[in-house]
């Protein structure tokens, strides 16, 4: 259980991080680039379509509430602006920016640290460590496709248990992001924020 | 102080391996993820209120109900996560303009009702609640086993369950809630266990190769209700194949291993009653005609180049049918027939990943390469 502090100094530092130019490009750099990754992951943004068109769904309201998988739900509209598709799925696309966020202050906060590591008080190398969650997340996408990906093969009960893994795959994703805020910035001191 | 450095840099390590191993097995998880005769065809219709419409023949169950209910396992999505198409729209051949010639399609030849189902769509959805020649229908699809299926479905419709057995599609029926294998095709839970259901035969061909068959078949359109990006395949591809339709892993176990074929090559099967069995697909096309036979039952096996498939026909003993080499034509006693269209009563030929096959008809025999 965290004390407040702990949470306080994660926010602080990404602040301060923010406050910097190269912090907020690299914020900008995962928080743009990310929802574009984890739509294209789930196919939600795809490449191929031919020409302009807008389709809506009938109820929408009640469409997006239906879920599709743990985590996801029913698109309820596409737009294809040639060549590119994408669908509107109002739940997954703030799942994607909430990750975005994170991923954007992990990023951030690693660049920062790599920078100067001594404002911070933290190891070059634990900046760059903190970094490696936020790229790797954005992969939070194929589902059991990584498993054959990665070669699991008949695998009995072990593929059960990865594909509940899968399930919770986006909470602990996020709880991953958060984790790794609180872990590089346990006793930094604060960013500098003059460069 | 670098000792703690040293540590908090080893768990950021281990966070991030975890979040990476997290984050790859997050979000896409779709899983779901042939056809005959059971002598019932006339074309009538048999409303009910308590389910589809049972077979007038059962097929093969080769485990105990309990048993398959205990090797049934989540895909992933929740029951209707993979949404069926209960309102489909159809347009004319040459209307489909997002169909390339080489893509594949499920195709159904019913009485007057020619229709293309194409697979890029089917991925998506698994089932269609159709309506062919006046009978209600579902062309049903499971892209774990490779496997299509006609079904008659009276007044109800089929959905997805989101569960699987033998890497196999389970459909439920919206009257019972009772769930159905679709390889199976018989209910192993609810109130209709044991029932098995009608089937119709449909055909996996391209729609270059049915368009040139049926210059007069619709095609299911795009326009399915709901929104999907139809040109990605959450599994891989076909043309050419990848992904899981190339690798010979699967996600799941099945309910028995058999190494006389990789998991993955494709099979013709038929199954009655009585037992099992399949030909390799290659094997079929070199070949042009398989004999084979289940019990006393002799059944032939027929490529048939123009739509590169393959048909299952019961044929008396005494009867030999014969490729000809010199054309498509299929020698019955000395007189040529076209490979669809042979004297005898159609049996329904599963196509099928040999993995599935074997695992839910595990005495099998099996015609392939020697």
């Amino acid at each position: 259980m965290p004390t407040p502090d702990r949470l306080r100094r994660p926010a602080r530092t990404v602040k301060a991080a923010l406050r910097r130019r190269d912090g907020q490009a690299t914020f900008l750099f995962g928080a743009l680039g990310y929802p574009l990754l984890y739509l294209a992951s789930i196919g939600h943004l795809a490449l191929g379509a031919r020409g302009q068109s807008v389709q809506v769904v009938d109820d929408p309201l009640s469409r997006m509430l239906r879920q599709t998988r743990p985590f996801s739900f029913e698109p309820v509209a596409r737009v294809a602006v040639d060549p590119v598709a994408l669908l509107v799925s109002p739940l997954d696309i703030g799942v994607a920016l909430v990750l975005a966020a994170l991923v954007g202050a992990n990023l951030a906060v690693a660049v920062v640290v790599w920078r100067s590591p001594a404002a911070c008080g933290v190891e070059r190398s634990a900046g760059l460590l903190a970094s490696v969650p936020a790229l790797l997340t954005g992969a939070t996408c194929c589902g059991p496709a990584i498993l054959f990906v990665v070669g699991v093969g008949t695998a009995g009960a072990g593929t059960g248990v990865l594909l509940t893994a899968v399930g919770y795959a986006t909470p602990v994703t996020a709880l991953l992001l958060v984790g790794s805020l609180i872990l590089v910035t346990r006793g930094t001191a604060a960013v500098r924020t003059d460069g | 102080m670098r000792t703690r450095h040293t540590r908090r840099a080893a768990v950021a390590l281990g966070v991030g391996a975890v979040g990476a191993l997290a984050g790859c097995l997050g979000g896409n998880s779709v899983v779901d993820a042939g056809g005959g005769d059971d002598g019932h065809d006339d074309g009538t219709e048999t409303p009910s209120a308590d389910g589809p419409p049972p077979a007038d023949r059962s097929p093969l169950v080769a485990y105990d109900a309990s048993r398959l209910r205990a090797a049934t396992v989540s895909g992933g999505p929740p029951k209707d996560g993979i949404p069926s198409v209960d309102e489909p729209s159809v347009v004319d051949a040459s209307a489909a303009a997002f169909l390339r010639d080489e893509e594949i399609v499920v195709g159904v030849a019913r009485g007057e009702a020619v229709r293309a189902y194409p697979r890029k769509i089917l991925v998506h959805h698994e089932i269609v609640n159709d309506r062919l020649d006046g009978v209600p229908v579902s062309v049903t699809y499971c892209p774990l086993t490779g496997t299509v299926l006609g079904f008659e479905r009276g007044a109800t419709t089929f959905g997805v369950s989101g569960n699987l057995v033998n890497s196999n599609l389970v459909m439920y029926d919206r009257a019972t809630d009772s769930r159905w294998p679709q390889v199976l095709a018989t209910a192993i839970d609810g109130p209709l266990t044991g029932r098995s259901l009608r089937e119709f035969d449909v055909v996996w061909t391209t729609w270059r190769q049915w368009r040139a068959r049926y210059p007069e078949t619709e095609v299911l359109s795009e326009d399915t209700g709901y929104v999907r990006n139809y040109g990605v395949d959450p599994y891989g591809s076909y043309g050419p194949k990848r992904g899981y339709y190339a690798r010979q892993s699967t996600m799941f176990e099945p309910l028995t291993t058999d190494d006389r074929l990789q998991p993955k090559t494709t099979v013709l099967g038929v199954r009655t009653g009585a037992g099992a069995t399949a030909v390799q697909s290659s094997w079929l096309a070199r070949e042009g005609v398989v004999d084979a036979a289940v019990g006393d039952e002799r059944f032939a096996f027929v490529h048939d180049p123009a739509l590169d498939s393959g048909f299952a026909y019961r044929v008396p003993a005494d009867v030999p049918v014969a490729a000809d080499g010199e054309d498509d034509r299929i020698r019955v006693d000395g007189d040529p027939h076209a490979p669809d269209a042979l004297p005898f009563e159609r049996a329904h030929g599963i196509e099928a990943m040999w993995f599935a096959w074997a695992g839910f008809y595990p005495e099998t025999d099996l015609h392939a390469y020697p």
